[in-house]
Parts: structure tokens; sequence; C-alpha cells
């Protein structure tokens, strides 16, 4: 528990420095929301009233300093183009993006357990190339292109799935497969790992030895101890698909939060990137903790000591 | 060698023999538009068809190879260093410094690497080295993850211990004695680096950064494709085979390395084979 | 987790909920930023506000003002003009529309506390008045011919004016049903109006996917947001069609005069004639545009064909070019004479009309860098002059006096659209006569006088104007293309049901035979 705590609190500087980060990014580049809004018709006077009424003529200190406190409160201010909350606006997206993480992390460990098994059964001949072969197919690919060649053959060829949007539950699988694939690739790799390794390890032969039958031991045993790695790592890409998703989310008209902060930084929307990235950090930082606590409670050898050099 | 690593050989080799011969190989110049012939499939005199603006795509995809030659070289080359550096500074110097060190890890990896490519191309201007700024400035993290673990537990080990037992400056500990341990590792890291890179390429190519005109780049000749799914697939699918290839081909021999080094990777969110997308979609 | 997921997918039925055969669905490119008229300056919020609000005057085929709420107007003073507004307009809650809603609208934009992007434009006006429910004055400070150009936008009821929140409360035929940001937007015809039901305009970013969504039949009608590629691929599917009408969009480059070459006429006028247009539109267009001598289009009511126009000859460029001082090093060899930059968007198609320029122009000896920018850079670039050519598109130009804010020498941003600091007496003179010159054949003759002087000295190169692509399912009748690109003719569009309408492709024209 003290190790949780402690995990938490490390998280903060982190969000700090994040928090940080993107304000002077997204101020310092070039590009300026007050033109986005008013076009090029407007009036000096119109600009210069508008940046006040938007609080943009402060110093940049003083504005910095008003949105760490406020985001310490759990505001994140109001969109610059028509004033609603950001926090409203996130929350809009989150379940989306929420949603389509999860899809993927499915669709990947679904991908990911069986090649890998097969890798890793069939170590050395062409079976185990075909296998890694076949993940970094999803891995080498783009998921704009993954995307679409997906969508010819069961959106419009068999007519089975929508094509874009999320209007249905249907209108899910698309997307969580170009992401899922992509994501399969490593894990695929970590599966066949960990399997060998579990696989040569001394309980196993005990099995072995007590009689267990082949089969058996492959599963129960072998694949059992690849869940923990592999439960780390998608655990750490889950955290990133909150902004990790943008191309996807752009291609199949996927309201997610990686696209509310493309929209955002094209409209030069200061407070919405701002709380779009603080909320895309919060997930990374809490998909990680999680994944660490799942960790150390989870291997029993971590459990007793964390510096035993491998 | 297992038949795999051999594979992964020749196909690096390839890459690697195309990139530098280009000018020799390449039977067209990879710029010269012929606009009346544009999107025209494989044929004789253009084996992998010529492309939007007509020019031929054979000739874009041998000149192409050198970008992302040169984007996956530089970006592990730089993230190799900087991250070699300050692993191991972190690693040694220990305490606070390294709890700090961590933080500023854990804040550019929670940043989407995203905004981060299109603040810097905002910044700096497109370019492929502005490419290659923005995958080190997060690819840094992996390497110094790598370095930081295996120096902490190496600072342990007896043989290091007794170094500086006996008086050994940090200078003397780290490289004759913490580097070589590394060498390993960090080879097999840097090799799937390359992959990642040149992956990422393409996906940054979506948003428009990268090379910029006339110059080829697989993942903008991707990027370029992908609309024309439906009318011309030999845009994208003969991009798409050089870079399946290419990362299949180092992905194996990376594989092969490790064997070859018998390289234990350490497998807990850090150290892992970078092979693609986490962070930069 | 797996198993759930499978289980959960093989629940949900197959292509999403039920079509209904009285709905249109329309594919946008982005979700429009701003409905409310008072906001909406990009080309998705105006074509659903042409939809649900209705204005004083609309905009006809020949880019002429022709009466919507307003039944006729005239100058009852010399900077009077009274405007009589029809009786039997209401609004989607009922409420009748009066004068009292016109004069609310102007003055909620002329209030600089709503921040309305409007604003300037009404910068004419000194006052409105109303005499009684059905007549509106507009009261000019000078006289201003362009005064048309502010009645097409949307007028508001005055009781929703009140609050500072968007207002989304129209007299058009539609009214809006809902908007999910970023997903789509839901119209419902009002009470009295037969034909359409329902129209949902959906959000689909990717071009690919837009396409493919036609060729399945779930979205109905795409504007001028497929790529000309993908026309020819959806050309051959029997559920959808094709129309192409002349457009008034307006393609360019955008010169900046501060560039010791660029001032130079000679060099405008060589890069020019180094650009083989017709080329480029039958290449990379599939042949949707047609060759621009100017910004004006055909169709427009002030344009004026003769002009000098610029054809294709990079011989005449090369020797204009030798002539203005700048010879090429190496006689057709790589070396160039000069190097520019071209900064366009990361817009595919943009980037590939900038490389396809680049070939062109090396081909006289001028060295083309072409870079992209991200959107936001990009525009805030050309804002601020930092570029030497780029090239843009002007949509929906309706009056000329645009060739002022285009040109004058004090448009130079923030105030107006002259980007690339041109300077000319001339055009000062003439545009400024425009604005102030009422008689309709009196501006007819002044703005070909522009259009003379703008196509001899080229402050800007003017390529093509791109026609209106519509793409539509076979089901949706009576829809004219405006060239505008306006989407007014779905108010009388109807939409066959599932029998009726016929399949295999070309037995029966798009749009039912009527046109």
């Amino acid at each position: 528990m003290n190790a949780a705590l402690r995990r938490a609190l490390l998280a903060l500087p982190t969000l700090f420095g994040v928090a940080t980060l993107v304000f002077f990014f997204i101020h310092l580049i070039p590009g300026d929301p007050v033109d986005v809004m008013l076009g090029e018709a407007a009036s000096a006077a119109d600009r210069v009233r508008l940046r006040a009424a938007l609080g943009l003529d402060r110093p940049l200190l003083e504005q910095y300093v008003g949105f760490l406190v406020h985001a310490a409160h759990g505001d994140l201010g109001r969109s610059l183009r028509d004033g609603t909350p950001v926090s409203a606006l996130i929350r809009g997206r989150l379940p989306a993006t929420l949603l389509l993480a999860a899809a993927a992390g499915s669709m990947a460990l679904a991908v990911a357990i069986p090649l890998g098994a097969i890798s890793a059964r069939h170590r050395g001949r062409w079976l185990d190339s075909a296998a890694t072969g076949f993940a970094l197919l999803g891995a080498s690919l783009p998921n704009f292109l993954l995307g679409p060649l997906l969508v010819l053959p069961f959106s419009v060829w068999l007519g089975w799935l929508p094509v874009s949007g999320a209007d249905s539950a249907a209108s899910l699988v698309l997307p969580a497969v170009t992401l899922g694939l992509g994501m399969s690739a490593i894990l695929t790799r970590l599966v066949r790992a960990a399997v060998l390794d579990a696989l040569s390890a001394d309980y196993i032969r005990t099995a072995r030895a007590k009689g267990l039958s082949e089969p058996a031991v492959f599963l129960r045993h072998a694949l059992r101890s690849a869940l923990l790695p592999v439960a780390t790592i998608l655990g750490l890409q889950l955290g990133s698909l909150f902004g990790g998703a943008i191309i996807t989310e752009t291609i199949f008209a996927w309201p997610g939060v990686g696209r509310l902060t493309l929209q955002a930084i094209d409209s030069r929307d200061y407070p919405l990137v701002q709380g779009c990235v603080l909320v895309i950090a919060c997930g990374y930082v809490a998909a990680n903790l999680l994944t660490d606590l799942a960790y150390q409670r989870l291997d029993p050898r971590v459990r007793f000591g964390r510096r035993e050099a491998r | 060698m297992t038949a795999s690593a051999r594979l992964g050989a020749v196909l690096v080799g390839s890459f690697l023999a195309v990139a530098l011969a280009a000018p020799l190989l390449a039977p067209f110049d990879p710029a010269q538009p012929s606009l009346s012939e544009n999107l025209s499939p494989p044929s004789l005199a253009h084996p992998f068809g010529q492309d939007r603006l007509g020019r031929d795509i054979l000739s874009r995809i041998v000149y192409g190879s050198r970008a992302s030659l040169l984007v996956g070289i530089s970006t592990v080359a730089v993230s190799l260093t900087l991250g070699t550096a300050l692993g191991l500074f972190s690693g040694l110097a220990g305490g606070w410094i390294d709890e700090a060190m961590m933080r500023v890890i854990d804040v550019l990896l929670a940043f989407p690497g995203i905004l981060l490519a299109i603040a810097i191309s905002a910044v700096l201007g497109p370019s492929l080295a502005n490419v290659v700024i923005a995958l080190s400035v997060i690819g840094w993290t992996g390497y110094a993850r790598l370095v930081r673990a295996e120096t902490l537990s190496l600072r342990e080990r007896a043989h290091v211990e007794s170094a500086i037992a006996l008086g050994a400056g940090p200078s003397r500990v780290v490289f004759y004695h913490v580097l070589p341990l590394l060498a390993g590792p960090l080879a097999v890291q840097a090799t799937f680096g390359v992959a990642g890179a040149i992956v990422a390429e393409a996906s940054l190519s979506f948003l428009g950064l990268g090379t910029q005109p006339p110059a080829p780049s697989w993942g903008a000749m991707l990027n370029e494709g992908r609309r024309f799914l439906l009318v011309a697939p030999h845009v994208a699918l003969f991009p798409g085979l050089a870079v399946f290839a290419t990362v299949l081909g180092i992905n194996f021999l990376g594989d092969g390395l490790r064997d070859w080094l018998d390289v234990r990777m350490p497998v807990t969110g850090y150290g892992l084979p970078a092979i693609k997308k986490t962070s930069n979609e | 987790m797996a198993a759930l997921f499978i289980v959960w997918t093989a629940t949900s039925g197959c292509s999403g909920r039920p079509r209904r055969t009285e709905t249109l669905v329309v594919g946008l490119e982005a979700m429009p930023t701003d409905l409310d008229p008072r906001f909406a300056t990009d080309a998705a919020s105006s074509r659903i506000d042409d939809l649900v609000f209705r204005a004083l005057t609309r905009l006809d085929e020949h880019q002429e003002h022709v009466p919507d709420l307003a039944v006729d107007w005239r100058f009852d003073a010399p900077l009077s003009v009274r405007f009589q507004i029809r009786a039997d307009a209401t609004f989607s809650d009922g409420s009748p529309l009066t004068a009292a809603d016109v004069r609310a609208t102007y003055e909620s934009i002329l209030d600089p506390k709503t921040a309305s992007p409007k604003r300037e434009d009404l910068a004419f006006l000194e006052s409105l008045d109303t005499p009684d429910d059905h007549t509106v004055r507009f009261h000019l400070k000078a006289p201003f011919a362009p005064f048309l150009e502010a009645t097409t936008i949307g007028i508001l009821p005055r009781s929703q004016l009140a609050s500072t929140e968007r207002v989304r409360i129209g007299s058009g035929a539609y009214r809006i049903v809902g908007v999910t940001p970023d997903r789509e937007v839901q119209l419902a015809s009002r009470a009295e109006h037969r034909g359409i039901r329902e129209i949902r305009f959906r959000v689909i970013p990717d071009d690919t996917v837009r396409a493919l969504e036609l060729a399945k039949g779930t979205i109905d009608l795409v504007e001028n947001a497929v790529e000309p590629e993908n026309v020819r691929w959806l050309e051959g599917h029997s559920e959808t069609c094709v129309r192409r009408i002349a457009g008034t969009t307006f393609q360019y480059i955008g010169i900046n005069f501060e560039d010791s070459h660029l001032r130079d006429l000679r060099v405008r006028r060589a890069i020019a004639q180094a650009i083989d247009r017709p080329s480029l539109i039958q290449h990379l267009l599939g042949g949707a545009a047609r060759p621009a001598g100017g910004l004006l289009a055909p169709e427009h009511w002030a344009y004026e064909d003769d002009v000098k126009k610029y054809s294709y000859d990079p011989a005449e460029a090369k020797r204009l070019l030798d002539a203005a001082g700048y010879p090429d090093p190496d006689d057709d060899g790589p070396a160039v004479r000069f190097r520019l930059s071209y900064k366009t968007s990361t817009i595919d198609s943009r980037r590939r009309i900038g490389e396809a320029l680049q070939a062109m122009l090396a081909a006289v000896g001028i060295g083309l860098d072409v870079r992209s920018f991200e959107w936001g850079t990009f525009y805030d670039d050309v804002r601020r002059g930092n570029f030497q050519l780029y090239s843009l598109a002007w949509v929906g130009v309706s009056d000329p006096d645009f060739f002022f804010t285009m040109l004058h020498s004090t448009m130079t941003p923030p105030r107006g659209n002259n980007r690339g600091g041109y300077v000319d007496p001339e055009v000062d003179r003439l545009t400024e006569l425009g604005r102030r010159t009422l008689d309709a054949a009196q501006r007819q003759k002044i703005y070909a006088a522009v259009q003379h002087r703008v196509a001899e000295e080229l402050p800007f190169i003017p390529l093509w104007w791109t026609d209106n692509v519509v793409v539509q399912s076979e089901r949706l009748c009576g829809f004219v293309p405006y060239p505008d690109g306006s989407l007014i003719s779905l108010t009388t569009a109807w939409l066959l049901t599932a029998p009726n309408f016929p399949r295999g492709t070309g037995s029966t024209p798009c749009g039912c035979g009527h046109s």
C-alpha cells in the first residue's frame, strides 16, 4: 500500500511536467486563435477586444499559473471557440476512446496469444517464422492503410460492418481490429519469448515428470507465465492509446479524444489542447500505475525483492 | 544462424545495397513527372507502375530507401547516444538525480507524440531532419531506461564493487565494466529501433511532416497511395511491401543477433524491442 | 475478455441503425465549426445554414442577389435602403418573423461584445431602423455599392438573441434537431414542407472512406469532397451518379511583392506562362476545372472576357526571364536561375499540385522549393506575409468589391486579404470607385477595367475555377447543384423509395431526369 501511494504521488510531478510542456508548446508555436476565430476581415480593435475577453492578453506567466491553479482544482477552462467547458467536451469523448482501447486490447490479445503460442511451440521451424511474419505485417503497415484495406472486403463487398462512424456496436469492430493488429506485433513476440522461457524452467520439468500431458503442460503452466509480461506491456500500450489512436480515429471518424486534440491544435484552442493533453497524460500515468501495481502483486519473484538481477 | 536470421541478413543487406547504390539501380529520375501517364499500372517499362504524377515507382522506392535508411539510422544514433549517456548518468548517480530523470522520461512518454511532432515541425519547419529530431526526442527514453536498469543492477555485481573498492574512478567503471555488458542489449534494441523509426516516418507523413517534395520516402509514398487504394492500389502496395520486407528483415536479424549474443532482454516495461507505434502512432 | 467481445459484436446487429427512406445522408469532410449565422465562416457551416436560416436575399446561379425574406428593396434616400419583408415567414418555433428580428440580428453582429467575425463586414452601416413590422431600413455611412453582400446573413429571432448562447432557430425549410460534436448534424423538415423529411450531415474525414460509404449506399450525397480518382471509381457503380457543373471557386498562386524577383512583372508573366494549366486540370483534377483568366468566373454578371490571357509557352517564359536579367546558368540543365519557396498545407492534393508546379518551373529554370506545413502554421505564415509563393482558393466570391479587400494597398493583413502587399494606385482608384458607384452598368465598366489591369499586372497568378462535383445516390431526385456549392435545392428535392428507383448505369439521368 505504501508503494502504491508512493507511485501515485510520483505521478504528480509527471503531470506537472506535462502541463508545463503543453502550455509553453502550444503558446509558442505560430498561429493565433483570435485570427482563427475572427478570420481575415476583422478590425484590429475587434481582435484586441476578443483577445482581452479570452484572457489572452495577460502576461504568459500569469496565464500559466492560472492554468495550473485551475487544473489542480479540476477546472480545465473553457474552449476559446464557444465557451463550452473543456472538461465537458473531453468527457463527451472519453467513453468512445475507452471503448476503442478496450476493444483494441482484446483484439490484440486474441491475435497475439495464439500466434505467440504457435511460434513458441514450433520454434525454429517455418511456422514460427510465418507467425512472426504475420504479426510484423500488422506492425509495418501504417493504420491509415490497414484501415481502408479492411473496410473494402468487410464493409463494402460483404456488407457485414459499417464503414465508419460510431453509430452501432458493429462500428467498433474495424477500428478495433486495425489498432489491435498493430499492437499485437510486440505482444506476439512477448508471448513467444515468455512461453519459451517458461517451457525450459524447472517447474515445467517437474510437471512433465509428474506425468502431465504435453498440451496440459503447455496451456496450464507455460501460457500462464506469459500472461504477466503480456499484461504489463498491454497495459502500457493501452495507456498510450488515448493519444495514440489519432490516425485510426480520423480514418474511421471515431469520436475519440485523439481526434479532439488534433482539431484543437488546428484551431489553436489553447485550453482545449491543454486539457486534452493533460487527460491523455493522466490516462497514460494511470495505466502505468495500474500495470506496475498488478505486476508487483502478481509476480512472485518481484514481491520478494526487486533487485534480482536476471 | 537460423534460417530466419539468414533471411533477415539477406533482406537487410539488400536494403543497404539498394540505398547505397540507388543512382545505379534506379531506371528513371525519381522526380521526373509525366502527367499524362499518371497512375499507370505496372508495365514492362515501369515494373512497379507510376504514381500520381507519372513518376516511376520503382525508382522512387530505390531512392526512398535512402530516406528510410537515413531516418532509421540517424534516429537510432541520436537516441542511442543520448539515451545511453543519460541512462548511465542516472544509474550511476542514483538518488534524487535518478528520480528526476525518471520523471522527465515519464513526462516525455505521457505527452502524445503526435503533438510533439507537430509542434517541432511548426517551429522548425518540415524536413527529414526534423522528423529525426521529433522521433529522437521520444526515442532516447527506451535506451535510457534499459541502460539505467542494467547500470543499477551491475553496480552491485562483485567485480564492479571490487573495482570501485580498488579506487577506480567513475569513467573507468563505466567504460571497462558497464558498457561492455550493455553492448549486447543495446545492439539488439538499436536494431529494432531502426525498424520502428522507419514505420514511424510513415505515420508522420500522414500529418504531412517529413520529406519535402520531390524527395521520395516510403512513408510519403504510402501516404500518397492510400488515396488511390480503390483505383490504383499499386501505388501503396509496393512501398508497403518495401517497408514490410525491411522491417521483417531487421526483426529477424535482430532476433538472430540476440540469440547469437545470448542476450537476456529484460521484459518489464523498459528495454523492450521497440518494433512499432506505442506512443507515436 | 475475448469471448465477451465476440459475443457482444455478434449480438449487435449488422450495419448500424435502420435506414429510413425519408432520410438523406450527406457526407462532410469536417465538422462545421459554428452554425450560428453570426459566426459561420467555413463552407460546411454555410451549406447547412442555407437550409436552416433564411436571409434578406440569397444568391442565384449567376451570383446575383434575389429575394428571400425581403420581397424587394430600394433606395428611398441616397444613403438609405428600404427592405420590404414578407409577411408569411415564421421561425421554426412558430413565432412570426418581423422587422424587429432582422434589426436585432444585425445589431447583435454589430455589438462588439458578440465578437462576431462578420462585424467588420457591416462597417458600412450607420444604423438600422424599422418603420413598421415588415420594413427595415439600412442607413449607410457613405455610398456603398456592395451593401447587398451583408444581406445573405441568416436572420435570428429577437427573443433568442438576448442570451450569449449560440442560436439555432431559423426560418428556413429545415430546423436543427441535433448537433453531435465531430459526428453529425441532424435537420428535420418543418411541418409544412414536403420532400425530404430528415437530412443528416455526417462527418467523415477520410476521403477513401467517404467514397466507400457512397459505394455502399450509407451516404447519399457528397459535394466537392471526393478525390477525382475516387470519383472515377464511383462512376462505375450502379447506385451512385456523378454530376459536374462549372463552379466559381478560384484557385490561384499568391505572390509576395517584397520579393525582388517577384516584383518584376516579367518574372510573374514568365511563371504564368510556364504553367500548363490544361495538363494539370486533366491529369490531377480529373478534368473538373476550367483554366482561369481571373478572379471572376464567366457566369458572373461582372465577368470581363477581353483581358490579357497567358497560355502555356515555356519558350516565351524563358525569354521573359532572360529579359528580366536572370539568365539560365546551364541552359536546360539542373542549375537554376533563382529559387523561390512555395508554401502549401499538408492536404495531399495540394502537395501534388505543388510538385507538378515544381517540375514545370524547373523546365524554365526556376527552382521551386515546395514546403508543406500544418494548417495553423501555414495559414499564419500566409497572413503574416511570411512566404514567397503559396496557393489557395477563394470560395464564394459574389460581389466584385472583393477586389478591394484583395488588392487595395491599405488592405494588408490584418485589415484585409492583400497578403502579398500589392500596391497599385490604378487598382486603388478603381476599387474605391467601384464601392461608391451604385449604378450596375457603371460598376460593370469599372470592374471590367479592374480585371483588365489585374490581368496585365498579375498581382496573383490565376490557375483555375474548380467545377462543382457532386456524387449522389440515384435515389435522390430534383437536386440541382449551384455554382457556389449551395445545397439550397435540397429544399425542393425528394427521395425515391426502394422498389421505384432505377438500377443500372446511365439508364436514367442523374437526378431523375430533372436538371
